[in-house]
């Protein structure tokens, strides 16, 4: 098992190296306004054996828990997801596909996931052109974290005694985003937390059979930094082993940047049963210049809306709308089903935004036309839906030949970035509420109420009864009068009787 | 929708000289009709061309892009939502065309504008010659040969177009009179603008109209043809088969009254016999082979997926979403208390009868036994249209363009109506019908657009207010039938 604590300051914002106290496997720090990534790498016959079974179904499993509570970005950790829960997987085989076994786990560490086996439930993903994107999605806008916080508490903890053990497991729900990685090439799970950029005690202790390295970090612009890479300086201490921090300064390339401005997303109202999503952005200016960019917005929507690839088809549509075009939509997306029939979790798309084009940067916006399926009818006659803000970002080409390694905060597996080319750089715009404090919009869909279905059925049954009542007495008032014969040929026939007479 | 007689011009009226010149001779109302439809279709083009809001129905789309599939030797099922005959997708085949390099930008463009309009081009034409074939329709008179008298003329008159003596039936129409009826639907904005918008209903409104019109002048095999090409195209037309059965009695057919003169000791085997003419077992040769070669043939090509989506979505189709039925609101509410993953209140906390599992009961027994048996003999037009519409209104999913299906036949029956010689009832008729559809529309609207809980009680009383509209008025017609 390895520990990896990170504390992340502006640039800047460094301390010094004689505030960090190391004593006997403890660190102790000053307060600092940072952010904090906590990541555990478990090798696999570490795990219980149940998980281990289970990890031994996967090709690779990547878990992606994104707090519905904005939060600042702080480089290197700039990779943004919608909010929710997200997951991606590649099954060991496809019998594992069909499975319920993946389904009923993810039930009994996260609570209320709404999945059936990956087949039913899960979108695919495109694998022609990129084969590092993983073959299934699932996502649903929340889960409750608390029954995997036990699991961590009963797992990691060494004694229940342990209350700063405990206390850190606790703090997970705060976390603005929980990663939970696994790939049979590497052989190991990791587990990611990040905290968002506040103050916080610098604080570390090490755990038995672990090894634990602490950084105090602040992202840096070193003199030989290309613009594709990142600069990173501060402080790396591995606990229980070194006496005083060592200063450490190193840069890396980066396919996540922080674009640095944001943007708002809401719904225009009435929302009716074909709501619009209006994204505000704040700037029209791409994030670096001399470089092909273009502004996308990812969305993962729950089943209960959509959007219909065929109506975002159309050139004079999208441009009224200020987007360029729909670059992806995980198909199939049903476009008549209710919600209460349909098993997959939902949809994911890319949509190309259209900035206005402008010499100064001004904030400008897009439609999004979504479209609501039918509810299950309720009491009171309407239910709330929660639909989560999209990524937004700016790609951007990065030079001929510029290589991505992997870096020691890249995540890879997003979603969208198997969508894009190898040399794309993601810019990311902030997320940033007007309405509420949530990254998320509320819609109230009008359902039939349940409190005042009782006469339906009866009332249904009577009318079409009285109508088929009445259509069957003037039936048989004709019947009646005239029988169901010709009556011209009969009026011929008696002519035809005169005649022979 | 207010597109029914006031909007049809009186015949009667002579202080009108235009309506008249109109009428007289048929080219002012055929170009007329044309006319109509042109400017629609250029309307149609500009407002794509300008607008995000489109013209062109999102239907014309799902046919043109199965077409494009077809063109790629793909399947047209490739095409979410493609419900239809792969038959339709080979005629818009035209639609996925373009100009050749030869051609300049600008003369490209117009080149692939007016191929990717050909589809609408195909509808309205429909359009045009269903009201043709209404008119022939109502001057050969609604039996026309109709007594054994002219069962000698009858092969002469066939060769003629059936031209001869046509006044002296009881039934025909003076040609002029017959074209101010066909305006009804040759003239009525609603037809134009749905086959303009790129919507098939045009094509069904004129395969009934061609079944029609050759089982009334005879021609068995053509019918049985039509017959079981419209099934294979939109299953309703199978309700018009009972009707043209019930009515090709053997007197009909040969001039000759079936057991006349001989001893009135009917059995069940002599019935039958008599029943089992040669017409009627040619119709039902010739339908059933139509019907089912096509479907063998589409299957052969297509697969399952053609058997899904022509045929058994429409099985398993739940109709949740809010129309015009009077089911609706009942399949809405019970279509969510099956499904086991929701709770749906307490409507759905104990197992009761379904209505709606017996919603075809009525629906077929009218359309497909009771007002054939009772209407077909007597006047086959006027049973053809009470069947359409017993068949759309007690209907499980009902939309506009379903009244398409019972309008195109309205011109025949509508002469001799109630609604006619008395008109204060035909404007009672048609404004409780539009009514019926406005309150409907307002109560949608509400719920589509502003978002209002609309299901209870307002979409589901309007639904029940326009099925009991439908009902009186399907009254009046099936007793109209009977005179």
């Amino acid at each position: 098992m390895r520990e990896r604590i990170t504390f992340i300051q502006k640039q800047g914002d460094s301390i010094e190296p004689t505030t960090l106290k190391i004593k006997g496997g403890v660190l102790n720090g000053p307060e600092i306004q940072a952010a904090r990534e906590d990541r555990l790498t478990i090798a696999i016959d570490e795990l219980p054996t149940d998980l281990q079974a289970l990890l031994g179904t996967a090709h690779e499993l990547h878990i992606r828990y994104v707090s519905s509570q904005p939060y600042e970005a702080i480089t290197p950790l700039l990779a943004r997801l919608p909010p929710g829960f997200h997951l991606f997987y590649t099954p060991a085989g496809q019998a594992n596909a069909t499975s319920p076994a993946l389904c009923l786990a993810l039930n009994q560490i996260f609570g209320n996931v709404q999945c059936e086996n990956p087949e039913k439930s899960f979108t695919t993903l495109p694998r022609d052109r990129f084969s590092h994107s993983a073959a299934y999605q699932f996502y649903q806008p929340s889960v409750d974290l608390s029954p995997f916080i036990a699991l961590a508490k009963e797992k990691l903890c060494s004694s229940s005694k342990d209350q700063s053990c405990a206390a850190r497991a606790d703090r997970l729900t705060n976390a603005s985003s929980l990663d939970i990685s696994y790939d049979a090439i590497s052989h190991a799970v990791k587990l990611t937390a990040t905290w968002p950029y506040q103050k916080q005690e610098v604080h570390a202790t090490s755990r038995p059979q672990t090894r634990t390295e602490v950084g105090v970090l602040n992202s840096d612009r070193p003199g030989h930094l290309e613009p594709h890479e990142l600069g990173i300086s501060g402080l790396l201490t591995v606990l229980g082993q070194d006496k005083k921090p060592s200063a450490t300064m190193f840069a890396f390339a980066s396919r996540h940047r922080d674009a640095e401005s944001s943007f708002s997303a809401e719904f225009l109202e009435p929302t009716g049963l074909h709501p619009t999503l209006k994204l505000r952005l704040e700037s029209s200016k791409p994030p670096i210049e001399d470089a092909y960019c273009s502004p996308h917005a990812y969305f993962t929507l729950p089943k209960t809306v959509f959007a219909d690839r065929h109506q975002l088809s159309d050139d004079l549509f999208l441009a009224s709308k200020n987007l360029t075009r729909l670059r992806y939509i995980s198909q199939p997306v049903d476009l008549e089903a209710p919600e209460y029939v349909e098993k997959r979790w939902g949809s994911s798309l890319l949509l190309e935004l259209s900035p206005p084009e402008h010499e100064e940067s001004k904030s400008w916006t897009a439609q999004v036309p979504l479209h609501l399926r039918y509810l299950s009818p309720a009491e009171g006659g309407y239910t709330d839906i929660q639909v989560p803000y999209p990524a937004v970002f700016w790609a951007c080409a990065a030079e001929e030949g510029t290589k991505f390694p992997n870096n020691p905060f890249e995540k890879a597996n997003l979603g969208y970035d198997g969508l894009f080319g190898p040399r794309t750089v993601f810019w990311h715009v902030e997320p940033r509420p007007t309405i509420g404090s949530r990254l998320s919009n509320m819609i109230k869909v009008p359902v039939l109420d349940t409190n005042k279905a009782e006469w339906v059925s009866g009332g249904t049954g009577l009318a079409v009864l009285l109508g088929f009542a009445w259509i069957m007495w003037k039936l048989f008032g004709v019947l009646s009068k005239f029988g169901y014969q010709n009556q011209p040929s009969q009026a011929a026939e008696v002519v035809k009787a005169k005649k022979n007479q | 929708m207010a597109t029914t007689s006031p909007a049809a011009p009186r015949p009667k009226s002579k202080s009108s000289s235009l309506l008249s010149t109109l009428f007289s001779r048929p080219l002012p109302l055929y170009v007329s009709a044309f006319l109509l439809r042109l400017v629609l279709l250029l309307y149609g083009l500009w407002q794509d061309a300008n607008s995000p809001l489109k013209y062109t129905d999102i239907d014309y789309l799902v046919f043109t892009d199965a077409a494009r599939f077809v063109s790629r030797g793909e399947s047209p099922y490739a095409r979410e939502t493609y419900r239809y005959t792969p038959i339709l997708a080979w005629l818009l085949l035209p639609t996925t065309w373009t100009a050749g390099a030869q051609w300049g930008p600008l003369a490209a463009k117009v080149i692939n504008v007016a191929w990717f309009s050909f589809g609408k081009v195909l509808f309205a034409a429909a359009d045009l010659v269903a009201g043709w074939l209404i008119e022939q329709v109502l001057v050969m008179g609604k039996d026309f040969p109709s007594s054994a008298a002219q069962g000698k003329e009858k092969d002469t008159e066939k060769k003629e177009g059936g031209r001869k003596g046509r006044s002296e039936t009881a039934t025909g129409m003076d040609p002029s009179r017959a074209r101010a009826f066909a305006a009804i639907w040759l003239l009525n904005p609603m037809v134009a603008t749905i086959s303009t918008r790129g919507s098939s209903e045009g094509l069904l409104g004129v395969l009934v109209m061609a079944l029609l019109w050759a089982v009334l002048s005879r021609r068995i095999t053509l019918a049985g043809l039509l017959l079981g090409f419209s099934v294979h195209f939109k299953i309703y037309p199978f309700i018009y088969a009972p009707a043209i059965v019930w009515w090709m009695d053997q007197e009909r057919l040969s001039g000759l009254r079936a057991g006349g003169g001989q001893k009135k000791t009917s059995s069940f085997r002599k019935n039958l016999t008599c029943f089992l003419t040669l017409p009627r077992l040619l119709l039902a040769f010739t339908s059933l082979a139509t019907f089912f070669s096509l479907n063998f043939l589409m299957y052969r090509l297509y697969g399952h997926p053609f058997l899904q989506e022509t045929y058994l979505h429409h099985v398993t189709r739940i109709d949740h979403r809010h129309n015009f039925s009077p089911y609706n609101t009942q399949l809405y509410l019970s279509s969510a208390s099956v499904s086991p993953s929701h709770s749906a209140g307490a409507a759905a906390a104990e197992p009761k009868f379904k209505i709606e599992s017996l919603a075809f009961l009525p629906q077929l027994v009218l359309s497909t036994i009771l007002i054939p048996l009772t209407l077909a003999k007597k006047d086959l037009p006027t049973s053809l249209l009470a069947q359409t519409f017993a068949f759309v209104t007690f209907n499980k999913v009902c939309t506009s363009q379903y009244f398409l299906w019972y309008l195109v036949l309205l011109p025949l029956y509508l002469p001799r109506s109630s609604f006619w010689t008395s008109k204060r009832m035909g404007l009672v008729a048609l404004g409780l019908w539009v009514l019926g559809q406005g309150l409907w529309l307002q109560q949608a609207y509400e719920l589509e657009f502003l978002g209002r809980s609309t299901f209870l009680p307002g979409l589901w009383m309007a639904s029940l207010g326009f099925f009991v509209v439908n009902c009186w008025i399907l009254g009046v017609i099936v007793g109209d039938g009977g005179r």
